[in-house]
């Protein structure tokens, strides 16, 4: 028997490599995704590794204490207590950095560690900070604020005066929990940073143990010293242990994300290899009929077929494998170039997981998908099936009943699920439940395959039949004859594009809605904002501005935060003309100081309505206000108030949040003139609504094109999995083009007729792919809205114009081989052939 | 069709001159055709017959224009064949040869109506409408004509084979041993049939057999034999044809 699988293992190379490169594809892909998982959870375990390396013992503040952070009394004893070698405050402080253009921008400022061990970072350039007017800052900062060793760096200080540093050094800082924000950071001296922000205390204090203390010993002196009540004392190992598992719940989120394209991967992979196989088995029926008849038992023809598959499993799926490290590495360097990480390691980390999964894609599909079939060839008596093969059509037809009842079911069940996740409440679970939804429809459409292939082939069948006439008409006649592996050639595809369609559809109804929502929230031409969160913009910035002759008008915004609750305040000139959110009951004009418009979904909830009194108490102060209007809209918060009320709530905010600026009509370089007022203040920033659009467009492109890359794969293995079927069917359908050949189709036609079929197949699944692929963006756009956020639904004709055109190409391509293939046989050797 | 009858005999619709085949190089070459000249007038039933590897499903392969030849010409309605490029041949083929082969005569995916019209519609030729319904009553298809090929007996299927060779009243017809997977009954009808399209639709008809039966139906015998002409027979009967192979094969 063994020779018998040798023998024919040899003699079909060329079929076998066909299929061994379908798995090894399907594995790539499974693997790729897995091993860009686990790389991003080492990264970011290294990372935040960090800010808990060295530290033998932690102490934070625990419990709800007045304290607001360790005292320099406290710091001091824990130096004292036995067998603490050094210890240093960590704190953070947000200061604003000035740009050589004169601009602020929020940074991190960090006390520099006195004791090396415990610095979180490495330096990269120079060194650190050893005099009170020396500064370190981050590599990604040294490289956006174009900063570089030796320059002076200005930081503008709580008394909104400017300091002047000396740049010493660069660092690369780890991904600690107090810099996940990914801002500008620096590092300056303990002296420096206390200067900088007297009352500001540590949140942290960690020490290194001498020589002969283990981590416990040390942390019980500490507890000793400092007493037990209103402080937490960790080793190092603890706090270490606390770190990794407060980022796991972060780093699970993206491997979700992840792992759902690895499922789609598998599915769209053993539908390839399942296919692949199918052929390869139905083409040696007659083989393996003929071994039964010089006496093989239906055991040993079943084992013939198993071994050879677990061998060819088996060795795709290591060349998979490694191709996966290959598309992960590929991947990790395409996501590095969405960021501006300079340099990027390539992680390829291998897990266990991973490598079962591999192989079981690899070899236990490949086996499932060689051993049914075989199992099927193998019932039917051996001289039966000596005749030839029936199409499929006949067993599609005869089983339709039960497709269609199958399909019906899982359909129901994918429609309730869409309309329980359009009514539910929030967003998130909404489009968890109909994302479900749609998929389980996928699935009843993948069930209803077989029997959609007749119909969809000849509605798009008209075309090429009326343009290349007889070529084209044999072309459709054979994508359609074999309605099972059609359907299961294309569902890959149809997979692919289905997903890749919805992707596209939200997010360009997201763009769409976000763009509406700038258009909205900035109905002002300009609007200036302070860099810097908690620095109000001066007053007399407004002023100023009113007085630029370009300007129609200026409007500023000020904010109350009250218990929970988040208020816009506006001077009332500006209600209904810069600022205009939608009334839903009520009257804005009636908005006078004293009184509140409340937003429509907080007045539902604590229950009020025009006419009611609510009272609004913030740290400073509190105040009964009457509700004059409900308003619906963006960036209201949960009501809007005047500017005198809210400085009346709010005494210490002493400037404004924001000052909006409309320009008269027609005015020419309104922006130069608003920049003249602005560019001397260093915390204001000029927001225009065309700028603001931009920079979201571009984060959501981003997204796109990851998901679009990822998606990318699975189409190119749905591809190849159409030039596979194309070859085995143009192996078995040798003397049918040997007899269109004597019958006097040209070599040309020969050609064309199998790209039409090619482009049929791929046209068929990118087709359903895209009806459905619109239609789950439609339901998630709808699952999406809320009363608040309408999501607009858009369709983006234009890329999915652009994706029929790439599929029509890619199976032009993909038919290239098979067309070569067919034509090059002469017409009598096809003849003779079996 | 009166103008065809008269001419019968008279003019040559196939001829091969000195025809050279070799399959294989140096020590393991086999001349399947060894200098084989031969003609086959318009309007005759001609068998060409041979017993096995003689070259005779060669000689139709090449005289049809389905193989090229290592020397020699073949004419076909007076065209010299032999130098014709593929793209020509093609065309030639589909306007002025029919083919009835032994099996896998037609496609599994178009019905028995498509597959008869399939050649024409290649050539972009409007099919003559009296003349195929001629074809299909005379070879009694009419009831079949919508029939898919997996639905029509062995026998219906060479007819609907011969039906298409007919409808485009090609210059000459050749037929690879089309009874050799019917049953006695049934290629005889087929073999009536092409007499018949012979002697009263004025066709020419050249066959590739083994079965001194079917040969018997021809007008003529060609004999070959290790690639070289070995006889004829005019007017054969299947005894006449049996004891010129038992003479070949002695």
């Amino acid at each position: 028997m063994l020779r018998t699988i040798i023998a024919g293992l040899k003699a079909r190379t060329a079929r076998l490599v066909l299929s061994s490169v379908a798995i090894a594809l399907g594995v790539a892909f499974v693997t790729g995704t897995l091993v860009l998982g686990d790389a991003m959870n080492e990264s970011m375990r290294d990372e935040f590794a960090k800010s808990a390396r060295g530290v033998d013992v932690s102490v934070t503040l625990d419990g709800p204490g007045d304290a607001k952070g360790i005292t320099p009394e406290t710091l001091a004893k824990i130096r004292q207590a036995p067998g603490v070698a050094g210890a240093d405050p960590r704190g953070y402080l947000q200061v604003p950095l000035i740009s050589s253009a004169g601009k602020a921008k929020p940074a991190m400022a960090t006390p520099l560690a006195g004791t090396e061990k415990l610095r979180e970072f490495d330096l990269a350039n120079g060194r650190y900070p050893n005099s009170a007017n020396e500064i370190a800052v981050d590599v990604r900062t040294a490289e956006t604020a174009k900063l570089s060793v030796g320059q002076k760096v200005k930081l503008l200080g709580q008394d909104d005066q400017t300091r002047e540093y000396t740049l010493v050094g660069t660092y690369k800082q780890g991904v600690g929990e107090m810099s996940m924000a990914g801002g500008d950071h620096l590092v300056l001296t303990p002296d420096a940073f206390q200067a900088l922000a007297p009352e500001n205390l540590p949140y942290q204090v960690v020490a290194v143990a001498a020589n002969g203390f283990t981590q416990q010993q040390v942390a019980d002196n500490v507890r000793k010293a400092i007493g037990d009540s209103g402080f937490r004392v960790q080793t190092g190992e603890q706090l270490t242990a606390e770190t990794l598992k407060s980022i796991s719940s972060q780093a699970a989120e993206f491997t979700t994300f992840l792992l759902a394209f690895a499922v789609i991967a598998l599915v769209v992979a053993a539908m390839v290899i399942y296919n692949t196989f199918t052929i390869l088995v139905a083409q040696r029926t007659r083989e393996l009929a003929l071994m039964r008849c010089v006496g093989a038992s239906r055991k040993q023809v079943f084992r013939g077929v198993l071994a050879e598959a677990v061998v060819m499993g088996f060795a795709a799926s290591v060349l998979g494998l490694l191709g996966g490290l290959g598309v992960s590495a590929l991947l990790q360097k395409v996501i590095a170039s969405f960021g501006d990480a300079s340099e990027t390691v390539v992680r390829l980390p291998i897990s266990l997981t991973t490598v079962l999964a591999a192989f079981g894609v690899g070899v236990v599909v490949t086996v499932l998908s060689a051993v049914l079939p075989a199992r099927k060839a193998t019932r039917v008596p051996p001289v039966a099936a000596l005749r030839s093969q029936p199409d499929s059509g006949e067993e599609v037809s005869r089983t339709s009943k039960l497709r269609v009842l199958f399909a019906t079911l899982l359909g129901v069940v994918g429609a309730g699920t869409i309309v329980l996740g359009m009514k539910a409440e929030s967003e998130e679970p909404a489009m968890f439940i109909s994302g479900a939804g749609t998929m389980v429809l996928l699935a009843a459409v993948l069930v209803l395959g077989p029997l959609l292939v007749g119909p969809v082939n000849r509605f798009l069948g008209a075309v090429p039949r009326a343009i290349f006439g007889v070529p084209a008409k044999l072309a459709s006649a054979n994508a359609g004859r074999n309605p099972k592996r059609t359907a299961a050639t294309t569902a890959a595809l149809m997979i692919g594009v289905t997903i890749v369609a919805m992707v596209t559809v939200v997010a360009n109804s997201a763009k769409e809605t976000a763009g509406e929502q700038v258009d909205q929230r900035l109905p002002a031409d300009y609007t200036v904002t302070s860099s810097v969160y908690d620095r109000p913009l001066p007053r007399d910035l407004a002023t100023r501005l009113a007085a630029v002759p370009e300007v129609a008008k200026v409007a500023p915004t000020s904010r109350v935060i009250a218990e929970r609750l988040f208020f816009t305040a506006v001077s009332p000139d500006a209600l209904g003309d810069l600022f205009r959110p939608k009334v839903e009951s009520g009257s804005l004009s009636d908005l006078k100081d004293g009184t509140v418009a409340l937003k429509a979904d907080y007045a539902k909830k604590a229950g009020l309505s025009v006419g009611s009194t609510t009272t609004v108490k913030t740290d400073q102060g509190s105040e009964s206000l009457k509700v004059v209007a409900i308003v619906s809209g963006q960036r209201l918060g949960d009501g809007v108030l005047t500017l005198n009320t809210a400085a009346k709530l709010n005494p210490e905010f002493d400037g404004y949040e924001t000052i909006m600026v409309k320009l008269k009509p027609g005015v020419a370089n309104g922006r130069a003139a608003v920049e003249k007022v602005t560019d001397p203040s260093p915390l204001a920033l000029i927001d225009s609504a065309a700028e603001t659009k931009a920079q979201l467009n571009k984060q959501l492109d981003q997204v796109l094109a990851f998901v679009w890359a990822l998606i990318g794969l699975a189409v190119v293995i749905a591809l190849f999995g159409i030039a596979n079927t194309l070859t085995l069917s143009v192996l078995e359908r040798t003397r049918e083009s040997a007899l269109l050949r004597a019958l006097g189709l040209t070599r040309g036609q020969l050609r064309l007729m199998l790209v039409v079929e090619s482009v049929l197949m791929a046209l068929m699944g990118a087709a359903i792919g895209l009806v459905l692929g619109v239609g789950f963006g439609w339901v998630l756009t709808t699952a999406l809205s809320t009363e608040a956020v309408q999501l607009a639904f858009i369709v983006p004709f234009g890329q999915i114009g652009a994706m029929l055109a790439a599929a029509v190409v890619a199976a032009v391509v993909a038919a290239a081989m098979p067309a070569r293939r067919a034509a090059k046989t002469s017409v009598v050797a096809g003849m003779a052939e079996a | 069709m009166s103008a065809l009858v008269s001419d019968v005999g008279t003019r040559t619709a196939v001829a091969a001159a000195n025809l050279v085949k070799v399959y294989g190089k140096g020590d393991t070459a086999v001349r399947a055709l060894d200098g084989v000249s031969v003609a086959f007038q318009a309007g005759r039933f001609t068998a060409i017959m041979g017993p096995s590897g003689s070259g005779k499903s060669t000689l139709m392969h090449c005289l049809a224009g389905l193989d090229d030849v290592d020397g020699g010409a073949v004419h076909i309605g007076g065209t010299e064949i032999t130098s014709l490029g593929d793209k020509d041949l093609t065309k030639l083929r589909r306007d002025r040869v029919g083919f009835v082969f032994q099996a896998f005569n037609l496609l599994p995916t178009l019905t028995a109506e498509a597959n008869i019209l399939l050649g024409l519609e290649l050539a972009g030729r409007k099919p003559d409408r009296q003349w195929f319904d001629r074809i299909v009553d005379v070879l009694g298809l009419r009831e079949r004509l919508k029939h898919k090929p997996t639905e029509l007996s062995g026998g219906q299927q060479q007819r609907v084979a011969c039906a298409r060779a007919l409808v485009s009243k090609p210059d000459v017809v050749f037929a690879d041993e089309p009874t050799g997977n019917l049953d006695s009954r049934s290629g005889a009808e087929v073999l009536d049939f092409l007499r018949m399209s012979v002697r009263q639709l004025g066709q020419t008809v050249i066959m590739v057999t083994h079965d001194p039966v079917a040969a018997s139906y021809a007008d003529r015998v060609v004999l070959l034999a290790d690639g070289h002409l070995a006889g004829e027979i005019d007017n054969p009967t299947a005894d006449s044809v049996l004891a010129a192979l038992k003479h070949l094969g002695a």
